[in-house]
C-alpha cells in the first residue's frame, strides 16, 4: 500500500511541476474564463435588439398618428425610420441594410375590412438568422395586436359614447313600462305578467348598458393581462444565466484538453515503454494522473468560481458543499474522456482534434445556448452523453435555483465517469501490460 | 544432468531457449540460445536493425516470444511480477524522460514510480555524483546536452539499485570520450555486483564487455569473449613478425608447417609477415626458437590486437559465406 501510494505520488508530483512551471498557461486558465464571462457581460447588456422600421404607406398622413403611438409605445424594439410613400424605395433600404424592417400598410385598409376581408400588413426584413426571424416575428405580431388592439379600443369607446342615447332611451321605456302596469285593470292578470315582464328585461338590459359604460375601453379590449413570476425573487441578468454554463464548458474542456495530451504525449516520448516493463501498473498510472489533474483543476475550478462571485457578483444560491460535488464529479467525468482521447488518438494533433470537437458538440448540444427541451428526443442521447450537459444543469440549479445537487444528474454523470474510468484503464492496462 | 541444469540456472541471470520473436512474415530473432552470468557485462553486438532491441524487450517482459523460452533472473519475463521488476533496470534507447522538468526532478519521478522510499535524497545524490550530473540537478532536462541526458537516464535506471541492468545502445550518438566513461560507470557498477545486459552497434565496445554476442540479421552468430571473438574471425592468434631480411618463399612454407600454425603465411610488406596460430603466448617462444635456427634477425614478434570493427566484418565474411 505504501509503495501504491509512492508510485501514484510520481504523477502527482510531476504533472503539477509541468503545469506550474508554465505560469502563463495558468494565468490564462484563471483569468481567460474570468474575461471570457466578463466580456459577455459587457457584450450583450439586457436589452432586445432594436430594429430601423420604415412603414410604407401610400396615404402616410391618415396613419401617421397611430404609426407614432405604436413606436412610443415599443421605443425599445423599435426605431422609427419614418414613411415611405415608395414600397420599391423602401425595399432597397432594407437591401442596403440602410433599415432592418419595412412594414407596408394596405392601401384602403378600412374599406377592405368593410368588405370583410382582412387587411393584410406586409413586413419585410432580410436576416438569415433563424433565431432573428423568429424575433421579427414576434414582433411583427407585437405590432399587428397592437394596431387591432388600437383599433378595438377607438370602436368600443365609440360604441360607448353612442350608447349613451341609448340608455336615455331604455329609461324612458321603463319609465312607460311602469305606468302600463299601474294602468292595467286588476282583473287581467295575463296582461299585467306580460307587462311585468317587459319591464324586467328592460331594467336587465339598462343595467348591461350601464355596466357597458362604465367598463374602461382598455379592459374591455383587452380583458386579461399576463404577470410572469419566478419562484426566485432574484432578477438574472445575461451574465448571471450563462455564468453556470460558461464554468461547466470550461471546466469540461481545460480537462479534456490537459488529460488528452497526457498519455498521447507519453507513448509517443517512448516512456511507456519504461512504464511496461517498470513495477508501476497501469490502476496506479491511471489513479496517478486521476489525482493529479483533479487536485490541479479543484484548485482553478475555485479561482474561477471565486472570481465569478466578487467579481462578477453571479449568486451560488444553493448550499456549498453541493457545488463543490458537482465541480468534482464534472471534472472526474471530464477527465474519463480526455484520457479516453489520449488513449484512443495516435498523435497530439489527432488529441486536439478529437477535443476541439468534442467542444464544438457540447456548446451545440449542452443546452449551452439552445434548452434541451427542444431537441429532437433521438439526439437527446447525444447531449446526455456529454458531461458538460450534466454539468450545465447541475450548476444552475445549485447556483441560479438555489436547489441541492439533482440526484439523478448527479447519479447519470457519476455513472458515466465511473465507466469512463473503467474503459480508460482496460486500454492503458492493453497498453502497459501488454 | 538435472542437477547440472539447476546449477545453471542459479548462476545465469539470462537464459534463452531457442527463443523466437516474428512480426507478421518477418522474423525478428530467431532461435536464440543464450546464457548470462551473474555479475558479468554482457556485451550484444550488431549493426542496426539485427534484432538487438526485439531481444531486450524480449527479455524485460515487454514483448511475449513467439517460440522458445527465457529465463531472467529465474521466471519468465512475461509473467513478471512487481517485485520481479524492481530487481531491473532499463535504459531506453532514446530519451524518455521529461524536457519540461529538471535533472533532479525527473530522478524523483523515476525514484518515485519505481517505489523507492520517499526518504531518498542522499542515495539521489549520490547517484548524480556517480553519473557526474550533481551540478546540473537545477538544470531542465530539455537544456541538457545529448551526453548529459544519456547519463541522467542512466541514473533514472539505477535508481531502484537493480540487480540486472538491461542497457538499450546507452553510447548511440555520444562521443568517444564520453562512450570510454559510460564503459568506466558499466565497469563500477559490475564491480558493486550488477549484471548488464549492454546493446551496441559500436563493434570496438566489445573489448570493454566479458562477453560478447553477436547478432546478425536476427541470428546469433556466437558468444564470446572478446579475445575468443579474435580467435574465432581468424581461426587464432594472429601473430606479426618484423625480420630484417624478410622471408624468403621457402622459410614461409616452413612456417606454415610448424604444427600449431594455423593457414598461409600472409604477407604485409617486405619485412612483415603474419601468422595465425593456436595460442600466442606457446607460439611466440617457439617461432623465435625457429628463427634463431633460420639465422634469421627477428626485429619484432608481437600478439596482434586486430580492430573489433575488422574482427566484426570477418566474423560477417565467413557466416554469410557458409550461408
Amino acid at each position: 500500500m505504501f509503495k501504491f501510494l509512492i508510485r501514484i505520488s510520481s504523477f502527482l508530483t510531476k504533472e503539477l511541476t509541468e503545469i506550474f512551471r508554465q505560469p502563463k498557461l495558468i494565468l490564462t486558465l484563471i483569468l481567460g474564463p474570468f474575461l471570457i464571462m466578463f466580456l459577455f457581460g459587457l457584450a450583450y447588456p439586457d436589452q432586445n435588439r432594436s430594429l430601423r422600421t420604415t412603414f410604407v404607406s401610400a396615404n402616410p398622413s391618415a396613419f401617421q398618428e397611430e404609426m407614432n403611438i405604436f413606436t412610443e409605445a415599443y421605443s425599445s424594439t423599435v426605431v422609427d425610420q419614418g414613411i415611405e410613400t415608395d414600397k420599391a424605395l423602401a425595399l432597397s433600404k432594407l437591401a442596403l441594410d440602410e433599415t432592418d424592417l419595412v412594414i407596408a400598410i394596405p392601401e384602403a385598409p378600412f374599406e377592405t375590412i368593410q368588405q370583410n376581408q382582412q387587411a393584410v400588413l406586409e413586413v419585410y426584413h432580410n436576416e438569415v438568422d433563424p433565431f432573428q426571424i423568429g424575433y421579427i416575428q414576434t414582433i411583427a405580431n407585437i405590432y399587428v395586436n397592437e394596431v387591432n388592439r388600437r383599433i378595438l379600443q377607438s370602436v368600443t369607446e365609440q360604441g360607448q359614447a353612442d350608447s349613451g342615447s341609448l340608455q336615455s332611451s331604455l329609461e324612458d321605456a321603463i319609465t312607460k313600462a311602469q305606468a302600463l302596469k299601474q294602468a292595467i285593470p286588476p282583473g287581467d292578470p295575463n296582461t299585467a305578467a306580460q307587462v311585468e315582464a317587459l319591464e324586467q328585461d328592460l331594467t336587465t338590459a339598462h343595467e348591461n348598458l350601464t355596466t357597458f359604460r362604465s367598463l374602461s375601453s382598455g379592459v374591455l379590449v383587452n380583458p386579461f393581462g399576463v404577470n410572469i413570476k419566478g419562484l426566485s425573487d432574484i432578477q438574472f441578468n445575461v451574465t448571471d444565466f450563462f455564468a453556470p454554463s460558461v464554468i461547466a464548458l470550461l471546466l469540461q474542456h481545460l480537462s479534456i484538453t490537459f488529460a488528452s495530451l497526457s498519455i498521447v504525449r507519453e507513448s509517443r516520448s517512448g516512456i511507456m515503454e519504461l512504464f511496461r516493463v517498470a513495477p508501476i501498473t497501469a490502476f496506479e498510472t491511471l489513479i496517478g494522473k486521476f489525482v493529479s489533474y483533479l487536485f490541479f483543476e479543484i484548485i482553478l475550478a475555485g479561482v474561477i468560481t471565486a472570481l465569478a462571485i466578487l467579481v462578477l457578483r453571479i449568486p451560488i444560491l444553493g448550499p456549498w458543499q453541493d457545488y463543490a460535488l458537482a465541480v468534482f464529479i464534472l471534472l472526474f467525468t471530464s477527465l474519463g474522456v480526455g484520457f479516453l482521447i489520449s488513449l484512443i488518438s495516435e498523435t497530439d494533433t489527432q488529441a486536439v482534434q478529437y477535443s476541439m470537437l468534442l467542444l464544438l458538440a457540447s456548446i451545440f448540444f449542452s443546452g449551452f445556448f439552445l434548452d434541451l427541451r427542444l431537441m429532437w428526443e433521438p439526439i437527446k442521447v447525444l447531449a446526455w452523453s456529454l458531461p458538460a450537459t450534466y454539468g450545465i444543469r447541475m450548476f444552475q440549479d445549485i447556483m441560479l435555483r438555489g436547489a441541492a445537487i439533482p440526484t439523478q444528474l448527479f447519479q447519470g454523470i457519476a455513472l458515466i465517469g465511473v465507466a469512463l474510468f473503467l474503459i480508460d484503464w482496460f486500454l492503458l492496462r492493453r497498453r502497459m501490460e501488454g | 544432468m538435472n542437477t547440472k541444469k539447476n546449477n545453471s540456472t542459479a548462476e545465469n541471470v539470462v537464459e534463452t531457449q531457442d527463443l523466437t520473436k516474428t512480426f507478421g512474415d518477418e522474423i525478428a530473432v530467431q532461435s536464440l540460445n543464450i546464457q548470462v552470468p551473474r555479475g558479468t557485462v554482457f556485451g550484444f553486438i550488431g549493426p542496426s536493425g539485427c534484432g538487438k532491441t526485439t531481444t531486450v524487450r524480449l527479455l524485460t517482459g515487454f514483448y511475449e516470444p513467439t517460440s522458445g523460452t527465457a529465463r531472467v533472473l529465474g521466471k519468465d519475463p512475461v509473467t513478471f511480477s512487481k517485485s520481479d521488476r524492481e530487481k531491473i533496470g532499463y535504459l531506453i534507447q532514446q530519451f524518455v524522460l521529461y524536457p519540461e522538468l529538471t535533472v533532479w526532478e525527473n530522478l524523483n519521478f523515476a525514484a518515485s514510480f519505481y517505489g523507492v522510499s520517499p526518504f531518498r535524497r542522499k542515495q539521489l545524490h549520490k547517484l548524480l555524483d556517480f553519473v557526474e550530473l550533481a551540478e546540473d540537478t537545477n538544470k531542465l532536462a530539455r537544456d541538457l546536452s545529448g551526453g548529459m541526458k544519456r547519463r541522467l537516464s542512466l541514473a533514472a535506471t539505477l535508481v531502484h539499485n537493480p540487480q540486472l541492468l538491461f542497457l538499450d545502445e546507452p553510447t548511440a550518438g555520444i562521443d568517444p570520450i564520453l562512450r570510454r566513461k559510460f564503459w568506466d560507470y558499466f565497469k563500477d557498477l559490475q564491480n558493486e555486483g550488477h549484471t548488464l545486459f549492454v546493446t551496441t552497434q559500436y563493434v570496438g565496445e566489445a573489448a570493454y564487455c566479458d562477453l560478447v554476442g553477436v547478432m546478425y540479421e536476427g541470428k546469433l552468430l556466437m558468444v564470446e569473449t572478446p579475445s575468443g571473438l579474435r580467435k574465432q574471425a581468424y581461426g587464432g592468434d594472429v601473430i606479426a613478425i618484423q625480420t630484417t631480411e624478410g622471408l624468403r618463399f621457402e622459410q614461409r612454407k616452413q612456417v606454415e608447417s610448424l604444427p600449431f600454425v594455423h593457414g598461409k603465411v600472409q604477407i604485409i610488406s617486405d619485412q612483415e609477415v603474419d601468422v595465425i596460430v593456436d595460442d600466442a603466448s606457446t607460439a611466440i617462444p617457439a617461432l623465435l626458437e625457429w628463427a634463431q635456427d633460420q639465422k634469421l634477425n627477428v626485429e619484432t614478434i608481437e600478439q596482434k590486437f586486430l580492430p573489433f570493427d575488422d574482427v566484426f566484418v570477418k566474423i560477417i565474411e565467413r557466416e554469410t559465406a557458409h550461408v
